[in-house]
């Protein structure tokens, strides 16, 4: 292969095509729906501000409460909002189905709630807007267009014969107009990380993490338009006629990008059915009732744990111990309520993931799952951050009742039971040095773990794609 | 002439394929529909046995306190779907079927989510809404968009000019034949779900597939039109490809983006903090107040007096949990005003995008859509209502707890009702497509001829 005709081949290619009006049409149609997609991505961000705003809320009603009976706090609870991450505005994922707002508080699991699909009228399953779904859905699209016929047609026309026999051989041809391809690809994909990197410095949201992030986001999505650009060109290579190329490209699109996706997603669930919040929240009442009830006076475990208690601190009565054994008896239920909530709702997670299993797997033959999945995690958008939240929130719940079990077992007198009134009560100055509750985002090693199978399914296309072109080469006929 | 077309129509690889792929995905989708349908059937039997038992687990522990007993107690409200619902399944998957409630504070209870996977979600319901909306579409699409062209680049198009009376006869007969194959299609999809679903006649199946119907004939008229401009099957191709696109993904998603930018809901964050900022913060103030504005809301209640001496008493109790609603009230109506607006501007942005209109139909005729949540989640504050004006008095009579006929609270069921206007949900299909139609024969009349 001679480097000199390659670039010839594809300058040829690039400048071609852009001689042509449909270019600019196209690039004119796709500008737009960046700047749409960035001012919405902009504006779902900028909604982290009604999250911090209510944080505060929440965390200066925290402060304010007077000396008050431990336990009093423990119910009152605080909230945790969940914080969307600097990149969530290039790709939303599934950040519009997830809840937004936990309330936190003794003895029970809340629900996350608020998610944007439940205030939305259903339209939000047509879909969203957003960068990355436009170069994920629409610029594979494009690519099609423009290169369906770049081969075929001057096989049509005879144009590929001349070509040939001045001299040019099959591979320069075939690698010219596909790195002439992926030019333009690159053309429509740079100004999507331009306007990204422009509100990200806006943002102020300079942090390192986020420029890997990004620059491994950049990486990805030019990979994919490279093994697009390839593709299209071998379609277009081994087709009889440019009607049928087009034909195979949007059939191949439809069926990668629109239904393969819906229909792997729909037998993972049915395959794998998890159960209703009736059954779940049910089997966890039973599992800590059957552990033992602290609330029953005959519960043999709680009584067990009396005897052994009082056996220990030498005391015939509770009421004699040197700590309040209300608060002893509450810290040890939560410890197992907590423990078995973390096991169920773990397998539940591991139920869903199971259901989403078959969608991941099937990155490996379909580059635009591979790419959305990496995309999604990457910009924190995707499951796994999701879960993150979750479980953040879940400790930092269990650490708040442990604290207030701990405060009354050291500071109420062993003697009462009521935590009603301004009698039996803990300084106020303890609420405050109980930290608020803050979400870490995962790390991008942790997420490219996560994603492994679309990583290597991407870098697996890449390999087909080059050797597609160069076997595609050795067979292709000019007549 | 029809019999040869259809049998030769019939025969191309494009037919057998299109029907093939409308045949698998119409079949998961039928499962999709009927793993929902179980998976409520289940949830719904499953309640009534497990409130049974709840109910009579905790009497068994608090039977000497009423008052102590209810602040456990929850009892559940079923929304109960018709089975339409399995065949667009909207927004059920996500708001909860089933919620109990216990006589505490409501706000912190009804807006409870169900559990879901949110990568389900993300992906969409493969029900048979999808399968009429996107799916047949595309059918039509690849049937048609070489109706003219697929004549003139295989050279017939002179011999069909000079055979047939008129070109665009030919044309239209063959245009038939295709829509008599989408049309039966789209009913053998429909008996099969509505067999193995569980539906009845009613009005509104007949609705559903009347739109159904009308969605398709809009593809057509809209194809059709496409081919009357005479241009080659690759333009076709590009133009109706980007037309699907346009109107089942980019204008949907910029309008959803619209709504949600521009009718953000933070009250409902509010409400969740003042509802529970209501109710505890009385803990700490006098007791007599909090029962004085209580009464004010129930003043016939008065009656059972202001115990407010030292210590805890129910009254207080209850009367403190009840201002956390009171309390977050002017939030949780302004967040219902929310909903309302974004329905409201969705519904009349589905006017001008058939695809929309058709799902939103759709969801409103299976009753999945979001003023069916919203007519739930009253039904739920009118539930609660009574179910605590049942218990006050009892509570602060201290009455025993075999004074209520516990076997008596079983689940109670919600059954949304909606008045059918066929004008509004037909209106725009039936206008859209007659545009197109009309368009199409402007298009023929200006060339003379296709």
């Amino acid at each position: 292969m001679r480097k000199n005709i390659i670039l010839l081949i594809a300058r040829h290619f690039w400048t071609s095509i852009f001689k042509s009006k449909i270019l600019y049409t196209l690039f004119g149609v796709i500008i737009i729906l960046l700047f749409y997609a960035a001012y919405s991505g902009v504006s779902y961000h900028d909604q982290n501000h009604f999250r911090t705003e209510h944080q505060e809320m929440a965390r200066q009603s925290w402060e304010a409460n007077p000396d008050k009976h431990p336990h009093r706090m423990a119910h009152f609870g605080t909230f945790a909002f969940r914080i969307k991450y600097p990149l969530s505005i290039f790709d939303f994922g599934i950040e519009s189905y997830t809840g937004n707002a936990i309330f936190l508080e003794a003895h029970k699991q809340n629900m996350v709630n608020f998610s944007d699909a439940g205030f939305s009228t259903g339209l939000l399953r047509f879909g969203e807007l957003s960068m990355g779904m436009v170069l994920q859905l629409i610029l594979p699209l494009i690519i099609f267009f423009i290169g369906y016929s770049a081969i075929v047609s001057d096989r049509e026309n005879g144009t590929l014969k001349i070509l040939i026999t001045q001299g040019a051989r099959w591979k320069e041809i075939l690698f010219g107009r596909s790195l002439g391809l992926f030019a333009i690809a690159f053309f429509f994909v740079l100004p999507f990380f331009i306007i990204t990197v422009i509100l990200l410095l806006l943002e102020g949201a300079t942090t390192a993490d986020v420029w890997i992030r990004l620059s491994i986001l950049t990486l990805l999505y030019v990979a994919f338009s490279f093994v697009l650009s390839f593709i299209t060109i071998t379609v277009s290579t081994n087709s009889r006629s440019s009607k049928s190329a087009l034909i195979k490209l949007l059939g191949l699109w439809l069926v990668l990008v629109v239904l393969l996706p819906r229909t792997s997603q729909a037998l993972g669930t049915y395959f794998h059915p998890a159960p209703t919040k009736l059954e779940f929240k049910a089997l966890i009442e039973e599992q800590v009732l059957a552990h033992g009830d602290s609330h029953d006076p005959n519960d043999p475990y709680f009584n067990h744990l009396k005897d052994s208690v009082l056996k220990a601190h030498n005391v015939a009565s509770v009421t004699a111990l040197p700590f309040n054994y209300g608060g002893f008896v509450m810290a040890e239920g939560e410890r197992i309520s907590a423990e078995i909530y973390k096991e169920q709702h773990n397998q539940l997670l591991q139920n869903y993931r199971q259901q989403n299993e078959l969608t991941r797997w099937l990155a490996l033959i379909n580059p635009y799952l591979a790419l959305k999945n990496l995309s999604m995690a990457l910009c924190g958008t995707d499951f796994e951050s999701y879960v993150q939240f979750q479980n953040q929130a879940e400790d930092y719940r269990y650490k708040l009742a442990q604290k207030m079990n701990r405060l009354q077992m050291d500071y109420i007198a062993a003697d009462v039971s009521s935590s009603e009134g301004k009698k039996n009560v803990v300084d106020r100055n303890e609420w405050k040095s109980f930290a608020d509750f803050e979400h870490d985002f995962m790390s991008v090693g942790g997420t490219l773990e996560s994603e492994a199978v679309a990583l290597i399914s991407l870098l697996l296309w890449l390999a087909l794609s080059y050797f597609a072109i160069i076997y595609t080469s050795q067979k292709a006929k000019a007549i | 002439m029809y019999r040869l077309m259809f049998i030769q129509f019939i025969r191309t690889k494009t037919c057998q394929l299109g029907i093939a792929l409308a045949l698998i995905l119409g079949i998961i989708s039928i499962m999709t529909g009927k793993q929902f349908l179980e998976d409520q059937k289940k949830a719904t039997s499953q309640v009534v046995e497990k409130q049974e038992a709840h109910i009579q687990r905790n009497l068994d522990l608090h039977k000497d306190d009423l008052g102590l007993l209810l602040y456990y107690l929850k009892f559940s409200v079923v929304n109960q779907r018709d089975p339409l619902a399995a065949l667009s399944i909207g927004q059920s998957d996500l708001n909860p079927g089933i919620q109990s409630v216990s006589i505490l504070t409501l706000e912190g209870q009804k807006h409870d989510t169900d559990l879901v996977n949110p990568v389900k979600l993300l992906f969409g319901n493969l029900d048979l809404s999808f399968v009429f909306i996107y799916v047949f579409p595309l059918l039509i699409i690849t049937f048609t968009y070489n109706l003219r062209s697929e004549e003139e680049e295989s050279g017939t198009w002179k011999i069909v000019s000079t055979m047939s009376q008129s070109t665009t006869h030919f044309l239209l007969k063959k245009l038939l034949v295709r829509i008599s194959i989408i049309i039966l299609l789209l009913f053998i999809l429909y008996l099969a779900a509505s067999i193995v679903l569980g539906i009845s006649i009613s009005i509104n199946s007949a609705l559903f597939i009347t739109i159904a119907i009308l969605y398709q004939l809009f593809w057509f008229s809209l194809c059709f039109c496409i081919v009357t401009l005479r241009r080659n099957s690759n333009f076709n191709a590009v133009t109706l490809l980007s037309c699907w696109i346009v109107l089942t993904i980019i204008l949907p998603s910029i309008v959803n983006n619209l709504v949600t930018v521009n009718y953000p809901v933070p009250e409902a964050l509010t409400t969740m903090i003042k509802q529970r900022d209501g109710y505890h913060e009385k803990w700490d103030t006098d007791k007599r107040a909090t029962l004085e504005k209580f009464y004010s809301s129930y003043p016939q209640l008065e009656k059972f007096g202001y115990p407010t001496d030292d210590g805890f008493n129910w009254h207080w109790y209850y009367a403190m949990q009840h201002l956390g609603d009171v309390e977050s009230r002017v939030e949780s109506a302004s967040m219902e005003n929310k909903m309302i607006e974004r329905a409201s501007v969705s519904s009349s942005w589905a006017q001008f995008i058939p695809s929309m209109h058709t799902q939103m139909s759709f969801n409103e005729i299976a009753g999945t859509n979001l003023q069916n949540h919203m007519s739930f989640l009253k039904e739920i504050s009118r539930f609660h209502e009574e179910t605590r004006l049942y218990f006050y008095p009892k509570i602060f009579s201290e009455a025993s707890t075999e004074t209520v006929q516990w076997e008596k609270f079983k689940p109670a069921y919600f059954q949304y009702t909606h008045s059918v206007n066929w004008l509004m949900e037909l209106g725009p299909l039936v206008v859209v497509s007659l545009l197109f139609s009309c368009l199409a024969f402007f298009f023929i009349r200006k060339n003379q001829g296709v």
